[in-house]
């Protein structure tokens, strides 16, 4: 198949592992799902500390729960673009580890406090469901039905975070300060989540002519705040001033690109802040302790089907 | 290896394909196919089986039927008395067999004539 018969071709679950595709489209759409398999991996990263800092057991059960998810949700991810021919799960996890592997700006940001916690499981988690459901109409097939199954669990997560953040404001002042203090750090990131507009983005007009991408950063970004600044303002948040968010006659949101930090966003997506190393070194520290699980599953597959090739673990 | 995963929600239900995952052997293929495809959804039975152990045929290759007149060898082509219960049951997958496919051939219609 040529690239201008993807392109006529491409609707909702149009390709399959069975089809013949050029380079360009495999390229494109593993560039995609391996970020999106990593994001998952490092967020699940990101939140497992708050299993141990879970004021309850409930919240401890939930929030292993939702690590234990997202681990699934870049499982099932890898296969996805695995599926495409192009890398192997072993390569990307080895390129995430090495600090090549792209993954989501949120996630390069530590977390300190228990208060942080509604910021990626509500917010966060909200923004990347309205992407992901958005997602469940991608060309690519295999991707689709992982899709099916992530928002499936994503649901718990967001609604869960949205139990924090009700519990948080409803709580001691002192807890109201701190929420608003950590919702005031995550806003301008959060915003940043849906990337800038459109024609900033290289990637951005391919992925969507092929229909591996189905709706624009825009799009998602005025869906996302049309949803959540309500939400945040019913629970006591005050939205902050900077970046100027406008109204539009139509009820949809504008934000003022100016007000945002984009160098430090493009240093993140080259993995050159100081919280990428930090996350990045902490995933390749997880990922060598294991080395040796990797290894007896690979011999224990060779032994098994006599075969050189070792993929059980990879 | 990869190993082809297949869910089974309810007891009678059928095993269908809901993805795939890597494993040395068919035991943890099993493990690893409950803890990423059975964890949540509610599941009764799951199936693993080698990718490479998996033929396909489909409509590029092979004529499924239903293309050419075959009324003949239908039910419903032969409806002038009210039949047994369990006649009219079959008659009733038949005629709903034959709807499905009349809307399959129309899809494939209009997308040949793009
Ligand atoms: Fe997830
Ligand atoms: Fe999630």
């Amino acid at each position: 198949m040529d690239i201008e018969e993807v392109k006529r071709r491409a609707g909702p679950r149009e390709f399959s592992p069975k089809d013949d595709l050029p380079e360009e489209y495999r390229k494109a759409a593993t560039r995609m799902i391996q970020f999106h398999a990593n994001s998952e991996i490092m967020g699940a990263y990101l939140e497992r500390p708050f299993i141990r800092e879970a004021p309850s057991l409930d919240r401890k059960l939930a929030c292993s729960a939702k690590v234990q998810d997202e681990i699934g949700h870049g499982q099932l991810l890898y296969r996805a673009a695995e599926s495409l021919g192009l890398k192997t799960r072993d390569e990307m996890l080895d390129e995430l580890a090495n600090g090549e592997g792209k993954f989501l700006n949120c996630f390069h940001y530590p977390m300190e406090s228990w208060v942080e916690t509604p910021m990626i499981a509500f917010f966060v988690d909200g923004a990347a469901m309205r992407r992901q459901a958005t997602l469940k109409r991608t060309s690519w097939e295999p991707y689709a039905h992982a899709m099916d199954k992530v928002c499936f669990e994503e649901g718990f997560h967001v609604k869960h975070g949205e139990a924090i953040l009700h519990e948080l404001m409803t709580g001691s002042k002192k807890e109201q300060e701190m929420t608003q203090e950590a919702f005031e750090v995550w806003w301008p990131r959060i915003i940043q989540f849906f990337g800038p507009t459109n024609d900033k983005s290289t990637h951005h007009g391919f992925a969507s002519e092929v229909g591996l991408k189905q709706m624009g950063n825009d799009e998602l970004r005025t869906a996302f705040l049309n949803a959540y600044i309500p939400k945040a303002e019913k629970y006591g948040l005050e939205i902050p001033d900077e970046p100027r968010i406008r109204k539009n006659d139509d009820g949809t949101y504008e934000v003022v690109e100016e007000d945002l930090d984009w160098d430090e966003f493009f240093t993140i997506a080259k993995n050159d802040y100081d919280g990428s190393h930090q996350q990045i070194n902490g995933r390749q520290k997880a990922q060598e302790a294991v080395d040796w699980v990797r290894e007896v599953l690979d011999e224990h597959e060779a032994r098994e089907f006599g075969s050189t090739q070792q993929q059980a673990a990879d | 290896m990869i190993w082809e995963v297949f869910r089974q929600e309810n007891a009678g239900d059928y095993h269908e394909h809901c993805g795939n995952v890597h494993a040395p052997d068919r035991e943890m293929a099993l493990m690893f196919a409950e803890v990423q495809h059975a964890r949540r959804k509610p599941t009764n039975s799951l199936w693993v089986a080698p990718k490479d152990e998996i033929g396909e045929v489909d409509t590029e290759d092979a004529k499924f039927g239903g293309t050419t007149d075959k009324s003949y060898r239908w039910a419903v082509t032969y409806d002038f008395e009210a039949a047994a219960s369990e006649v009219e049951e079959s008659t009733d997958e038949q005629a709903e067999a034959d709807r499905r496919r009349k809307v399959q051939q129309e899809k494939q219609e209009a997308q040949g004539g793009d």
